[in-house]
């Protein structure tokens, strides 16, 4: 699964720990989800995207 | 109790159990082995009175470890990987039992006494009873 986590994250300027912190995550998790390696809960996907400051979860996440 | 989870990572590639992540976890280890070490060199206390005091300082210890583990917070890709981890170290347990009991049947099918190790089978039927158990709850949970 492709994401923009990085994109929208750096647009904010926050780091992989702050987001990490933001929606209970690990960094190691961040960094799986921004290299595309781990497809998250819809849960997750949901915190992160209000995280991020998005309406949807399809801006930050794109099924292949 | 004692010790925070925060101080703590869980192990993941030096068997099971807990490592400091910061020097307050180090500090936390420093003082949980000094009481074992100093009763090594104390001659004040009788050997019976070290022993008992060995044994309650050992529970107080396994019990805030436990409790700290229980508190360890693990995020869900986290959980997954120990998961799979377990899993694959469980399977792995089942297969080297599975030989050793096969190997004291055979062998003492060779000498005409059978005598497997109780503590072998015991395993076998506690994990069953473990997975069965939890599939139970897990199904019913969801």
């Amino acid at each position: 699964m492709k994401t923009k986590i990085a994109f929208y994250r750096e647009q904010l300027n926050i780091t992989q720990e702050e987001l990490a912190k933001a929606v209970d995550a690990t960094r190691q998790t961040i960094i799986s989800l921004e290299r595309g390696r781990y497809n998250p809960s819809l849960h997750l996907a949901y915190k992160i995207t209000k995280a991020l400051k998005k309406k949807k979860i399809e801006e930050v996440f794109m099924v292949e | 109790m004692i010790g925070k989870a925060e101080w703590f990572t869980r192990r993941k590639y030096g068997g099971w159990g807990l490592f400091p992540k910061v020097w307050q976890g180090w500090v936390y280890v420093l003082a949980i082995a000094t009481p074992f070490i100093l009763m090594q060199y104390t001659n004040f206390l009788s050997e019976k009175a070290k022993i008992v005091f060995m044994v309650v300082w050992g529970i107080i210890i396994a019990v805030d470890m436990i409790d700290i583990m229980a508190r360890l917070k693990l995020d869900e890709r986290e959980k997954i990987h120990e998961a799979m981890a377990e899993r694959n170290a469980l399977w792995a347990v089942i297969v080297v039992i599975t030989a050793g009991v096969a190997y004291q049947v055979s062998s003492g099918i060779v000498k005409g006494i059978v005598d497997v190790d109780p503590f072998l089978i015991a395993a076998v039927a506690v994990g069953l009873i473990v997975k069965a158990v939890s599939n139970l709850y897990l199904d019913r949970k969801d």
